[in-house]
Formats: structure tokens, C-alpha cells, sequence
């Protein structure tokens, strides 16, 4: 009998696109990433039946490891990731191999060329190979260098490399960066991940604007008074002190994932749905942004630092009291900052965007909030009739809201908010991809559209440039305000709208 | 019109010549330029209709294989004034032997081969053979040579290029002389497709060349008789090589319909207790309502009992796992309006009895967009909860049918379509016991 948990007429409907020979070969594939993120999105491949049986993953670290202990090592992390799989997991551990290769080192890299053409051999993989670079920012451009001294990435129809975000750590840094990798690789083989744009909501975000009639007439200054991206995270800093220390809210996730995600909800259509039309139409939107205030940019920004908070059931540390934390650190665990973009479309929109650690909820959202009506002609059952509002949840319940207000039922004729909802998991059913599969499964097919640009990278840094250079040169212009773990982030925050008369949509 | 692929006209050649020819065309000092690495396409062109219509004056040459809307509109008013029936498909022999009478003696120009929509040229096939059977049955076989880059708005260096071959000749030439040619053409490691765009009642002993020659072979069953259809699709299954029908890819937005509206799982429980299916299709092949029904009771995992036939009524039954039963029906429904591809499905109802409280009871109706779905409202279901789709079934070309497959097959048969091949064959079977 058919479940209901499943909708029996869809199985086999969904065309995928299938995954040509390839080898995939990881660097730094002892670390978190592979285990958390990369291993577990091949196992979904796999089990989508999305990867050709002439497929390897080689894992490389420095680690003396053999293939088997690889495996086993593997299966250990994945570990309730498999249950109910064995079997499909012990089929696809015949794929996965390992070298021990130290990156800098010649001879390392000359021996693993030799592995990769016995794995060729061996796995039928045409010479197709993507490179994944999940090792440590200094090595992105070494290992470029390595790979091309090699001849590993001589053909720009087989081979490609993936880089993990952060790609830089400022402007002028990105720009050497994407140079040395461009002396090594066509710009077409280089993959910029960023997994935001992997998310099923991400996208949609596209289709929504670009499939309906509805929303792009509105889309514009005439119609929207503001925007707003969040995306908060409950936990701290956890295990990842030593790479948030030197990194901060602004690199990690402001300067990546917020702003890819303001440049889908700004940009132009796209003359096609083609790679590069759409990395067009997002350069030229993130180019035309800048901070609300460029000659005080400390007007445009708040930074914050989680203090201890929780209760007695559980008692939570402050950024400070971490481990690996400097005691005296100004790593900032919270941003917000307000942008203006540039352009005929835009133009006086304020853009603000957000984000931190241990705020009250997970969630990633777009607010955008329509201008009030002219007239008030009905009297609001609340002090003021509340403007139309647009939010779409990125995550957790991925879908849309629309706000908007009707009449209150009664004799009178007052109005009332209500709202329009849509559901991933109430219209579909089925739990989207994570980020990872898409990203992966699309770097393998060489399709290039949601990667990063270089020239999307360079602008997005060139973006924050002036509050980078504050927080390097001037740092008392851009405090650190301490917020309680738990909070939606320092006061300090409200007030970078409420000058607008605007406030934070508290989710 | 179709773009012309070539810009060159094809240079005829002595058949023996050929593959002496395509292999110089290719000996470039450029090793990058060495012809796309991509497939090999065969079409079967009879292209019967337009020869008939352009020989018989209703319509101007050359002849290109398009079915153009001018050849549409002239061969559906023809029907209409010769007093054939308006469901005659445009595909019916009774049209090509009443245009047979008519034929002129005059020479006409026949481009067959050198015209392919965009679709199909922009994924670089690297050899293209057209099997140009024509209507004069003591036409000597001609072979006709060219090679073509399509033009690409992407920003790549070069063009990828191929060749075109065309034989023609009449059919009893192309059996005996054309097969041998093509066997010299076949390109070692590049896949081959054979494209059978013509009914598959006829040339019988020619498209069974090719399904011993291990091509990939496109069909479409709206254009043969149902037995014959079933037949070449069971044995394909059987010797397991890769079988696609454009009739069965054209039922794609019903199964997509039908299956969106499950897709919220407060749904899905409907689907547990459905009891009446019913398919209405345009009069003619009744194959694809077949392979809807045959889709859906794969899915839901009924069990076939048995078949009946009432004048245009065929009846179907099926059971669960359970024992409830579950009647369908197939319906042949006169539209007034000649059809262009037989039998294609234009309605659908389903109805689900969760309980006899009537209020938990629903009816689905998915009703195709040119011909409405009233018919299927009727019935007294008024009452019951009713989710209406209406489903476009615009007209698209066979060729780019041909392109979605060729871009997105993996040669072998879909797995979905062979499992419903295995449960239609079984009901036709049963039928003809």
C-alpha cells in the first residue's frame, strides 16, 4: 500500500541531472568539513542514484592514513547518517580512496598525480577531476600552484578546483587571491562555494521573482521601503575559536552568505537563465551597493559580543570565556549594517543585514516591507495599520509570508494584519537538499551558476572595505557593544533603525 | 520554417564515395577540430503528407520533413471538405490514399535532411542520416553529403561541427542498397539514435534493421497500430535496449499534474482509497491512456483483474493489495477537430471514497486546456470535494520532443516507462485473449 508519507506518483517523476565520470579529490580531508558537510552530500548523491558507477573521492591530508582506515573513519563520523544504508554505504565505500599528500610538498604532489591515473584506470573516470580545496585560506593559493606545476589542471573541460569561502580576508587580499588563481586555471574551471546559494529557499528566490507576473513590478524603490536579511544562529563559537578569532561575524558569514543573498534579492533579471548572465546581473548589483554612510561608516554599522546569559537550568558562557578566546578579544559575534544600492531600482532603500551568534533563534530570512498606503481610510483594529510585508524564510520552515491587512469582522470597518502562508513542507513534503548536494552535484557538472565570481567577490569585499579598515585602524569608532547570550544582539543594533523609524522584525 | 542547418547545398555523391569523403572532411591540422564527440542521429523521414501535398499542388515545395502549420491547416481543411470523418488523424492512411489519387508527375525540390530546428543542431550531433523514402516507388537511391556548424550564442571559440548524410530513394532501394551505406557510416565509440519519425505499421523489415543493429531507438506509438506498439516496446524491454516513445513523453504534464497534487502530504491519504478512474482521449490509439492508467496503477501498486470492451468503452479493473476494487474506464470522445497526434489523453477523472461520509470523498479532475474538461464534471460529484487542474497541452514539435530526449536520456529505457510498458502489455494482452 501507498504511504502517506511518501507520494507514491512522484517517485521516478523528478528528472536529476546525472553526474558524468569523475574523481573527486579532497584536500584536507581529515578535517570537520569532509565528514560534516562533503562525505554525507556524496552518500545523499549516491542514494539519489545521481553518481555514475565510474566515480572516485580520493581523500587527501597529511594524515598517514591507508584507503581502509579512510573508509572506516568515514563510516565511524557518519554514523546514524548510514543506519537503515548499510548496504548502499558498503557499495559506496568502493568509491573512496585515500593519499597522504602535503600540499607543499613536490614530491607529495607528484606521487599523488601518479595515484590519480591509477584511479583513472582503475574507476573509468575519463580524466575528469575536480579538485576541493577544504584546507586552511593561506593554502588556496599554494595549492593552486601545486596542482598547476603538477599538470593536474591543465585541460579546462576536465578539470576543475573548488574553493571554500572565506576567499580572502579584504579586498586587496581577494584580488591577489583570484589573480594566482587565475595564472593557474581559466576562471571557468574555479568554483567559489558559498553553500548559501545551495538552499533550496535561495534559489527560490529567483523563481519567485522571475517566474511570477506579480512581484517584479513591486520589486522596486516606488513600492518597497525597506529590506531586511537575517541570519541568527543559538549556538557560540563552539570548537572553531581559533578560526573565529581571527575571522569575526563580518568575514564569516556578512561578507559571504548575507550579502550573496541580498545580491539574488537585488539584482536585474537576467536576460537567460544562463552561469553567466546571472553572475552578471549579481556583480553589477553588488557593485552599485555601498554603506548607508561611506564618509562615516560608523553610521552604517553595529558591532556586538555575546556576554554570558542562559538560566539556572543552563548557564551559558560569553564570548570572552570561551576556549581559545583571548580574554581582552574585540572579535565581533554580531553585525548589523545598513546599505544602500546604487541604482534606478533601488535607490533610498535602505538594505539592513544582520547577523550573530547565540541570538534566540536559528533562522535565515529576507523582510521586505512595502510603503504605506497613501490614505488611511479604515481605522486599524491595532494602533496603526501595519505595512505589507514579504518575509521569506530561508530557514528552519523554509517558505514565504505575505502580510497584509482585510477587514475585522463586525459591524465596523476596521482592519486587521493577516497572513498568507506557504510551506515547503506543508505543498511538497520532502525535505530539500542540503546545500552541499546541490553545490557539489553542480560543480561536478560544471555548472558554474551558483558559485562566486571573482568580480561578485572582490565587490562584496570592497563593500565592508571602510568598516574593515576601521575595525584595523580605528577600532574605538566601531565598539564592541556586549550583549546578553540569548538576546536579539545589543541595543545599540535597534537604534541603527529606529532613526529611520524602522525596526527589527523580531521572528 | 525550420533553420536551415546547412549553409552549403549537400554535394551529391556516389553512395560509394562517402566515407572516403566524411573522413577527409575531417583530417584538419587543428586537433581540437575534429567533428563533435557527441552522437550519432538517424531520422526515418517519410514525411508522407507534405510529399503527397506538395505533389498534389495544395501546398508549394520544397520539401523540408517539417509538419509546418501551413501543411496542419491545409491537410485538416482537406478532411474537413473531402467528407472524412474530423477525427481523422492527419497521420491516417485514408488521408494519404485519398491525396494519392491526385498526384502530379512534376519534379519537386526535396530538402529532407538538411532542415532541423535549433533544438536539435545545438546539441552537436556528429553525424545526422536521413533515410528519405519517397513517394515514387522506382526512385534509384541518391546519397547527398554536407558538413555544418551550428551557430552558438554561447561565447565558445570555435564552432563544434558534424556531417549530414541523406539517402534517398524509394523504400524498396533504401532496404536494399541505403542499409548497406549506413552500416559504412557508423562512427566507432559515439553513440547511435535512430529517430523512426513515420508509422510503425510500415517498412517493417527496415526498422527491424535497426533494432538488430542496437541503436537507440526514438518511436512514437501514437503513429501504428496498438499491437504492433506494444509488441516493439515488449521486445525491446525483453532484449533489454534502450526504447523511447514520444507518446508516452507527451503524457509528461498529466503525470507532473497529477502527481503535484499528491504532493502535500495532508493528501496523500486520498490515494490509498481511490475507486474510480476515469480517461477521456481524443477518438483514435487508445495507447496513451493506456500507459497513463498503466502508470498509475504501477505506482499505487493495483493489481490488473480484468478488461472490457463496450463499443468506445474500455473498461479496466484493478485491485489492491487489500481486495478493493478499482474501476477505470477509457473513453473515446469525439472532438470534431482533426488530431494531430491519435488517441492523446484530454481528460481525467479520479475519485476517492475515504469513507460513505461523503464530505471526506474527493474528486480530481484534471481537464486538458483546449477542449475543457466538462464532460468530466458531470456525474453527479458536485457535492464532493473537487481539485480541478487544468493541464496546457500545447502543441509542441516532435523534433523538439526528440531534443528533451536526446539531451536528457542516458541511453537505456526509463525505468517508469519500462514498468508501465510491463503492466500495459498485460492488459492488451488480456484484451485480445
Amino acid at each position: 500500500m501507498p504511504s502517506s508519507l511518501s507520494n507514491p506518483l512522484r517517485l521516478g517523476l523528478r528528472q536529476e541531472r546525472v553526474i558524468s565520470p569523475q574523481c573527486l579529490i579532497i584536500f584536507g580531508a581529515s578535517g570537520d568539513l569532509t565528514h560534516r558537510k562533503l562525505i554525507p552530500a556524496l552518500f545523499e548523491l549516491h542514494l539519489q542514484r545521481r553518481i555514475p558507477s565510474e566515480f572516485a573521492v580520493v581523500g587527501c591530508a597529511r594524515r598517514p592514513w591507508t584507503d581502509q582506515e579512510f573508509k572506516e573513519r568515514m563510516k565511524a563520523k557518519l554514523g546514524d547518517q548510514i543506519s537503515g544504508n548499510e548496504k548502499e554505504w558498503e557499495h559506496f565505500s568502493n568509491y573512496l580512496f585515500y593519499e597522504p599528500v602535503d600540499l607543499q610538498q613536490n614530491d607529495h604532489v607528484v606521487r599523488l598525480s601518479k595515484r590519480l591515473n591509477e584511479i583513472d584506470k582503475l574507476q573509468a573516470t575519463h580524466g575528469n577531476k575536480t579538485f576541493y580545496l577544504s584546507v586552511s585560506p593561506n593554502f588556496y593559493g599554494s595549492g593552486c600552484k601545486a596542482l598547476k606545476a603538477a599538470g593536474l589542471i591543465d585541460d579546462p573541460k576536465k578539470s576543475r578546483v573548488v574553493i571554500e569561502k572565506p576567499f580572502g580576508r579584504d579586498y586587496s587580499s581577494a584580488k591577489k587571491l583570484n589573480r594566482i588563481v587565475q595564472s593557474c586555471a581559466d576562471e571557468s574551471q574555479i568554483y567559489r562555494i558559498d553553500h548559501y546559494l545551495g538552499k533550496e529557499t535561495v534559489q527560490n528566490i529567483l523563481v519567485m521573482r522571475f517566474a511570477n507576473t506579480i512581484f517584479e513590478p513591486i520589486w522596486n524603490r516606488n513600492y518597497i521601503s525597506s529590506v531586511q536579511i537575517t541570519s541568527s544562529e543559538t549556538v557560540g563559537v563552539e570548537d572553531r575559536a581559533g578560526y573565529y578569532e581571527s575571522s569575526g561575524a563580518l568575514r564569516d558569514m556578512l561578507q559571504n552568505h548575507l550579502t550573496q543573498m541580498l545580491a539574488v534579492i537585488a539584482m536585474e533579471p537576467p536576460g537567460k537563465f544562463e552561469p553567466e548572465a546571472i553572475r552578471n546581473e549579481k556583480a553589477k548589483v553588488l557593485q552599485a551597493s555601498k554603506l548607508a554612510d561611506e564618509h562615516e561608516p560608523w553610521n552604517s554599522c553595529v558591532r556586538g559580543q555575546y556576554a554570558k546569559g542562559g538560566n539556572n537550568l543552563k548557564k551559558l558562557k560569553g564570548y570572552r570565556d570561551e576556549d581559545g578566546v583571548n580574554l581582552n578579544s574585540t572579535t565581533e559575534t554580531y553585525i548589523a549594517t545598513k546599505v544602500f544600492i546604487d541604482n534606478w531600482r533601488w535607490q533610498g532603500v535602505p538594505f539592513y543585514l544582520r547577523t550573530g551568534k547565540r541570538l534566540p533563534k536559528r533562522l535565515g530570512e529576507i523582510v521586505l516591507t512595502f510603503k504605506d498606503v497613501p490614505v488611511h481610510l479604515f481605522e486599524s483594529t491595532i494602533i496603526n495599520p501595519a505595512p505589507n510585508q514579504l518575509i521569506l524564510r530561508i530557514q528552519p520552515n523554509e517558505g514565504a509570508t505575505f502580510k497584509f491587512e482585510v477587514k475585522s469582522p463586525g459591524s465596523g470597518m476596521k482592519s486587521r494584519p493577516v497572513e498568507m502562508e506557504f510551506s515547503y513542507d506543508e505543498s511538497f513534503g520532502e525535505p530539500s537538499d542540503e546545500g552541499y548536494v546541490r553545490l557539489l552535484a553542480d560543480a561536478m557538472l560544471s555548472d558554474p551558476t551558483l558559485f562566486t565570481r571573482s568580480d561578485e567577490v572582490e565587490a562584496a569585499w570592497k563593500l565592508y572595505t571602510p568598516l574593515i579598515e576601521l575595525m584595523e585602524n580605528a577600532p574605538w569608532k566601531l565598539p564592541i557593544y556586549k550583549y546578553e547570550s540569548m538576546t536579539w544582539g545589543p541595543p545599540e543594533s535597534d537604534q541603527l533603525l529606529s532613526k529611520d523609524n524602522i525596526f527589527w522584525r523580531r521572528p | 520554417m525550420k533553420p536551415q542547418l546547412t549553409l552549403q547545398t549537400p554535394l551529391e555523391l556516389p553512395h560509394q564515395e562517402i566515407s572516403n569523403y566524411l573522413n577527409q572532411l575531417w583530417i584538419s591540422e587543428d586537433e581540437d577540430n575534429s567533428g563533435a564527440n557527441t552522437f550519432t542521429l538517424m531520422v526515418w523521414q517519410p514525411a508522407w503528407l507534405e510529399q503527397c501535398l506538395v505533389q498534389s499542388g495544395l501546398i508549394r515545395g520544397p520539401i523540408t520533413g517539417t509538419l509546418s502549420p501551413e501543411i496542419i491547416r491545409v491537410a485538416k481543411k482537406l478532411i474537413i471538405d473531402q467528407g472524412l470523418s474530423h477525427t481523422t488523424s492527419l497521420n491516417s492512411e485514408e488521408l494519404l490514399n485519398l491525396l494519392k489519387e491526385n498526384l502530379s508527375n512534376n519534379d519537386y525540390e526535396d530538402l529532407r535532411g538538411q532542415f532541423f530546428e535549433s533544438s536539435i543542431s545545438t546539441l552537436n550531433p556528429r553525424r545526422l542520416i536521413t533515410l528519405a523514402p519517397t513517394l515514387n516507388n522506382k526512385s534509384e537511391i541518391k546519397t547527398f553529403v554536407s558538413a555544418y556548424c551550428p551557430l552558438s550564442d554561447s561565447t565558445v571559440t570555435q564552432p563544434i561541427c558534424g556531417d549530414l548524410v541523406v539517402i534517398r530513394g524509394d523504400s524498396n532501394s533504401i532496404n536494399k542498397k541505403g542499409l548497406k551505406i549506413i552500416d559504412k557510416l557508423s562512427i566507432k565509440d559515439l553513440p547511435t539514435w535512430l529517430w523512426w519519425n513515420g508509422n510503425l505499421d510500415e517498412s517493417q523489415e527496415i526498422f527491424n534493421y535497426f533494432t538488430n543493429y542496437g541503436v537507440r531507438l526514438i518511436i512514437d506509438t501514437a503513429n501504428g497500430s496498438p499491437k504492433r506498439c506494444l509488441k516493439i516496446l515488449d521486445d525491446s524491454i525483453r532484449l533489454k535496449k534502450a526504447i523511447n516513445d514520444l507518446n508516452w513523453l507527451r503524457l509528461k504534464s498529466w503525470r507532473e499534474s497529477l502527481a503535484m497534487i499528491f504532493d502535500p502530504p495532508s493528501r496523500r491519504p486520498i490515494l490509498d482509497h481511490v475507486s474510480d478512474i476515469d480517461i477521456d482521449i481524443a477518438e483514435g490509439n487508445f495507447l496513451q491512456a493506456l500507459f497513463l492508467i498503466s502508470w498509475i496503477s504501477d505506482k499505487l501498486e493495483w493489481l490488473f483483474s480484468k478488461i472490457d470492451i463496450h463499443g468506445e468503452l474500455i473498461k479496466i479493473e484493478f485491485k489492491r493489495n487489500n481486495g478493493e476494487k478499482i474501476s477505470s474506464a477509457i473513453n473515446l470522445v469525439p472532438l470534431g477537430n482533426p488530431s494531430i497526434h491519435s488517441g492523446q489523453v484530454i481528460g481525467l477523472r479520479l475519485i476517492s471514497k475515504i469513507s460513505e461520509v461523503q464530505k471526506n470523498n474527493t474528486c480530481v479532475i484534471l481537464g486538458c486546456e483546449s477542449v475543457e474538461c466538462m464532460r468530466l464534471e458531470a456525474g453527479g460529484m458536485a457535492d464532493m470535494q473537487l481539485i480541478e487542474q487544468v493541464v496546457p497541452n500545447a502543441f509542441s514539435s516532435s523534433e523538439s520532443d526528440v531534443s528533451k530526449l536526446l539531451a536528457s536520456s542516458r541511453g537505456n529505457t526509463s525505468p517508469l516507462f519500462e514498468n508501465t510498458i510491463n503492466v500495459a502489455v498485460q492488459i492488451f494482452n488480456s484484451m485480445n485473449k
